[in-house]
């Protein structure tokens, strides 16, 4: 295991590719030249799972606890065609709104994480020694959580405890990571 | 389904009539509305339960409520409550039911505008509360327990209720939550009837196979609660009811009035107009 993968430890898995029709190298481009010069990033996703209230539960709780948390990222061939529009302001709790920094442009998206660091790395991530860390799923076992329609999760590393399946799935290779920052993930308009 | 025959095409239809009602759902307060063939079977139940009977709702944005109230007065099915009060902190969901209300004439059916934080505002007579309260997963079901004791004091905890909580063995929390509710109830001095496992679903991406069941409670006869509601402030209790650290800041979500109310937003979209032709011959 990596110093991500450590027993104990929160992450939040992401399947990332094109979306709103941009290729994901050009959003990476992109991403880090918004961390250089508004000193975050703001990695735009949609779906109703991760909804930012949740993530930021999960972000507050496990920053105290393992120190840094990682947004880890698989790349998949997507065809996100949402409309490339910009959202214009950004809130933590939905009740207060701020305006999105003239660096930052977060397209197609109703939800953004707040990241820095973001950058390639390989390493393979068990998803079966994970479980979900937070909200009405809490406690499943993250390769149970992360199929069909669900793209993404807050989850704890687990111990090498077996699982009580014997087949065990594949690790999944994650390409690109990046640190949440405060305010963690934010609602967009 | 009771025994009697039902028209089943006519009950989804006046549920789908009801659906089409609702405000869409704010998740950020754990509004996640049932599956529609669920909540015609719901609907069916609570009204053959609560037959004959003073029923409030202590929160409803799924709208079981005017299910109910609207497949009586269609004759769809020949039960349901004598009266029934809807109790809700959005006045999108009160306003919503009283206009449903008063377009089809459901004179058996009202809306409160009520934070369940604030005390009961009454009447205290009613025979039955149902309530599918925020479920608790972070709060071992406190969320829960707040709800009904709002419903217990909407009967003088002297009635019966229902109570929709998540329902899953393969999770942890919801048993706790299940637990939890079931020992303050019988601290309130009612008992558990019946429970029905795993009954609906809902539109719920991150946990599409959460189901919840019914939890019917009843007070032991004679029982008696508190004479006064009171507000409740306690930090500890409020600490996480919308989820960790979430504690609630909102007292009522507002409707911003629209003149076309139920038809699509203006915001959403935009006409492109065909070239002016003459020879269109319009």
């Amino acid at each position: 295991m990596t110093e991500v993968v450590r027993p104990g430890a929160g992450l939040i898995f992401m399947k990332v590719g094109t979306h709103a029709g941009e290729d994901l190298k050009d959003i990476i481009a992109r991403k880090r030249r918004e961390i250089e010069e508004a000193g975050f990033g703001l990695w735009g996703y949609g779906g109703n799972t991760c909804h930012p209230l949740r993530v930021r539960e999960f972000a507050r709780e496990y920053e105290v606890r393992s120190g840094v948390i990682y947004l880890c990222m698989h790349r998949m061939e997507s065809h996100h065609r949402a409309a490339p529009k910009r959202a214009t302001e950004y809130s933590a709790d939905g009740v207060n709104w701020q305006t999105v920094p003239a660096a930052i442009n977060v397209l197609g998206s109703r939800y953004a994480l707040a990241i820095t660091d973001l950058h390639e790395e390989s390493f393979l991530l068990p998803l079966q020694r994970t479980r979900v860390a937070v909200g009405a799923s809490v406690g499943r076992r993250g390769d149970l959580y992360v199929q069909g329609r669900v793209d993404k999760g807050c989850l704890e590393v687990l111990g090498d405890t077996p699982t009580r399946d014997s087949a065990e799935a594949a690790p999944l290779e994650i390409g690109l990571l990046a640190q949440l920052v405060e305010p963690y993930a934010v609602l967009l308009r | 389904m009771a025994e009697e025959d039902i028209d089943l095409r006519a009950a989804v239809n006046a549920v789908s009539d009801v659906v089409q009602n609702r405000p869409r759902p704010l998740r950020e307060f754990d509004q996640i509305y049932m599956k529609t063939g669920d909540m015609v079977m719901q609907s069916e139940f609570v009204a053959r339960w609560a037959d004959g009977k003073r029923l409030a709702f202590i929160g409803d944005g799924d709208a079981i409520s005017v299910c109910v109230a609207y497949l009586k007065a269609r004759g769809i099915v020949p039960y349901g409550p004598s009266e029934i009060v809807v109790y809700d902190f959005d006045e999108r969901i009160t306003n919503a039911v009283a206009r449903f209300a008063e377009k089809e004439g459901l004179e058996t059916l009202a809306a409160r505008l009520y934070n369940c934080l604030d005390a009961f505002p009454g009447p205290t007579d009613f025979d039955c509360f149902y309530t599918n309260p925020p479920w608790g997963a972070s709060n071992a079901g406190e969320s829960v327990k707040v709800f009904v004791q709002r419903g217990m004091e909407a009967t003088s905890y002297g009635g019966e209720g229902l109570v929709v909580v998540a329902d899953d063995p393969d999770l942890e929390w919801p048993g706790r939550v299940l637990a939890n509710l079931q020992a303050a109830a019988i601290s309130s001095g009612f008992f558990i009837q019946r429970m029905m496992p795993r009954l609906h679903s809902y539109h719920l991406d991150d946990a599409p196979d959460l189901r919840s069941c019914n939890l019917l409670l009843k007070a032991a006869p004679g029982n008696q609660g508190p004479e006064q509601s009171l507000p409740i402030r306690d930090a500890e209790r409020l600490a996480n009811f919308y989820g960790r650290d979430l504690c609630p800041r909102v007292h009522f979500v507002r409707e911003n009035i629209r003149l076309d109310y139920g038809k699509a937003s203006e915001g959403e979209y935009s006409l492109e107009l065909l070239e002016a032709e003459d020879d269109r011959g319009c």
